[in-house]
């Protein structure tokens, strides 16, 4: 009985040394990604200590952080932050379903994907950025017009993506289906779509860069909230600590979205058993 | 490993630094051995009518041709851009409303005030006819078109400011002048602080109505020249100053053909070139007191919207930016 203890205990032990271990890995990693980040912030409030960088074109850090700080306690931050995130979230769900749907069915259909798809592809070659224009003078400068922007550049990696892993799903898997008189729903639901999943949140992840570049564009133009309007606002009264403030905080919640992203793929695709793993999940 | 390591930083850090004294060396060079700039760039803009007249007449040209320097102009589409121009080193002269003009120098930018090209009233507040809003106070919960950085900004803040009404209790849609006036004509917005010749344009041709005027909250049109430009060149200042001038007499001397040219550089209708030009005063030139008290009271509203720091000794900021020695040796 006791040395069934002892081997418990010991084996507590162990687990427990294992989870350390893992933490400090965990910030050895954060450390050394910070290092050269942490110089050149360093390297920078010196020079503009010493006004060897004029503030007019490059505020100091320390400038930029007070901004960012005095924004956060008058609640503007959050404003600006909150609307800009649930532009692109709001725009990243519209345009990721249509490219789910549509994708679902030119991947399918061989018929519908040789008529829609060239298509797809000849729009898809417009450079994004192009729409801009054209989209504030059909649907105006109101909410629906950003929406609508960057739900357009969501889709299209969304789509790629997603198409192309239904068509690379491995014929023997679908033969294995027909073997077992699997109907078209059943193929799509069983073998097509788990197949296809890592590809398609490759897609998802590419999809919300997209989304976040555009929100930009859709901000430069003509809103009155938003990280975009601080831009705007920085470039024209002369402040550029709200720009280099604003790309700051694009940086850090286009980060934790892509984090939220990945941590969802990792759950999903915890039964892979592929050649980047670590540890067994999923690597990002 | 170590000694790799610490290559690898000492690497990135010589790299990252080398890129950026490389992005900074300045644009605009002396011929080589004299005093002279190997070219003069100016803005030109549809609210500066003595730029339109000297991109047309060429006379910069003919002025600096014996002197084998060249003399570049681009288009500016506002204060914010001539003023944004400035900074970046990408032209020499630029212009833009005294107001304008002074939150770039609260802000730092290296630049002065060297000559009054115009007072004007070439903003205020404008609605469509059909419009309810009558008066500013209407302007509440409303959507106003404005560009940041430009006189038609400040006279809206200050406008706001006088009926009582915060910056937060309007909707505040900032577009570049053109697009304004077109969301105000397409309904997109209700109102839109305007800016001549656009305003005036949208007045005969949308019957678009001017419902807040307000001639002492407009601050003057200033040429800008970057400091580094006046220290190296001074005596080339005073040319452009006294070729600006003669722009300015040619104006004043010849109305009729002077709107005919603002119709063909601005593209606009005669009855707008009109419009424009008569709420445009031309009779003083070279910078001083007047301009000094308007930017003063202008001011006291971008101090307290914290568009210019609240500890900004304001009377020495005026009396840096606006310079007039330059006007005053050059005209006299």
């Amino acid at each position: 009985m006791s040395e069934l203890n002892t081997n418990t205990s010991k084996v507590e032990k162990i687990s427990l040394w294992l989870r350390i271990i893992k933490r400090v890995d965990i910030l050895k990693k954060i450390a050394l990604g910070i290092i050269v980040p942490l110089l050149l912030v360093i390297i920078w409030q010196t020079l503009s200590n010493f006004g060897l960088i004029p503030s007019y074109l490059l505020p100091s850090p320390s400038t930029v952080v007070s901004t960012l700080i005095k924004l956060a306690n008058t609640g503007e931050l959050f404003t600006h932050a909150g609307i800009t995130t649930y532009r692109v979230l709001v725009g990243f769900a519209f345009g990721s379903a249509l490219a789910i749907i549509l994708g679902s069915i030119t991947g399918y259909y061989r018929v519908v994907y040789q008529v829609l798809d060239p298509l797809i592809q000849a729009l898809r070659a417009i450079p994004s950025l192009a729409w801009v224009p054209l989209f504030i003078l059909w649907f105006g400068i109101g909410e629906g017009s950003k929406v609508i922007m960057i739900a357009v550049g969501v889709f299209f990696p969304v789509y790629l993506n997603w198409v192309t892993g239904i068509k690379g799903v491995d014929k023997k898997y679908v033969e294995v289906g027909i073997l077992y008189h699997f109907t078209a729903i059943k193929t799509i639901r069983k073998i097509l779509f788990p197949a296809a999943l890592p590809s398609l949140l490759t897609g998802l992840r590419s999809g919300l860069g997209l989304g976040w570049m555009f929100v930009v564009a859709a901000e430069l133009m003509g809103t009155s909230k938003g990280l975009g309007y601080l831009m705007v606002l920085g470039e024209n009264n002369s402040a550029p600590e709200l720009i280099l403030g604003s790309i700051i905080l694009f940086a850090i919640l286009g980060k934790i979205t892509d984090g939220i992203l990945v941590y969802i793929e990792r759950r999903v695709l915890h039964w892979q058993n592929s050649f980047g793993e670590e540890n067994g999940n999923v690597s990002s | 490993m170590k000694s790799k390591f610490v290559k690898l930083i000492i690497g990135l850090a010589i790299t990252t630094l080398s890129i950026g004294a490389v992005g900074c060396t300045s644009k605009n060079q002396s011929q080589a051995g004299t005093n002279k700039p190997k070219e003069i760039r100016l803005d030109f803009a549809t609210y500066n009518i003595e730029s339109l007249v000297l991109k047309d007449k060429g006379w910069l040209e003919d002025e600096f041709k014996k002197d084998n320097v060249k003399v570049s102009f681009v288009e500016s589409q506002g204060s914010n851009k001539s003023l944004e121009f400035l900074k970046s080193n990408s032209i020499d002269f630029g212009s833009a409303a005294g107001s304008a003009g002074l939150i770039s120098k609260a802000k730092g930018a290296p630049i002065q005030a060297v000559y009054a090209f115009s007072k004007p009233e070439w903003s205020a507040l404008v609605t469509k006819s059909n419009s309810t809003i009558k008066s500013v106070k209407d302007l509440k919960g409303k959507k106003v078109a404005v560009t940041l950085g430009t006189d038609p900004y400040i006279l809206l803040l200050r406008a706001l400011d006088e009926a009582g009404l915060s910056k937060d209790d309007i909707q505040l849609i900032p577009l570049q002048h053109s697009d304004g006036a077109a969301a105000l004509i397409s309904g997109q917005v209700d109102a839109w602080s305007g800016l001549d010749p656009i305003m005036a344009r949208v007045q005969v041709e949308n019957g678009a109505k001017l419902f807040y005027r307000n001639v002492d909250f407009n601050t003057y049109g200033l040429l800008d020249v970057r400091n580094d430009f006046a220290k190296n060149y001074p005596e080339y200042v005073g040319r452009v100053i006294k070729i600006y001038d003669k722009a300015r007499k040619w104006i004043i001397a010849n109305p009729q053909e002077a709107q005919k040219l603002l119709e063909k550089q601005a593209k606009l209708k005669p009855e707008v070139a009109k419009i424009q030009l008569q709420r445009t005063d031309l009779k003083q030139s070279i910078p001083g007191a007047p301009q000094k008290a308007a930017l003063t009271k202008a001011a006291e509203i971008l101090k307290k919207y914290d568009i210019i720091p609240t500890n900004t000794d304001v009377q020495k900021t005026i009396s840096e930016f606006v310079n007039g020695t330059f006007a005053q040796k050059a005209l006299k």
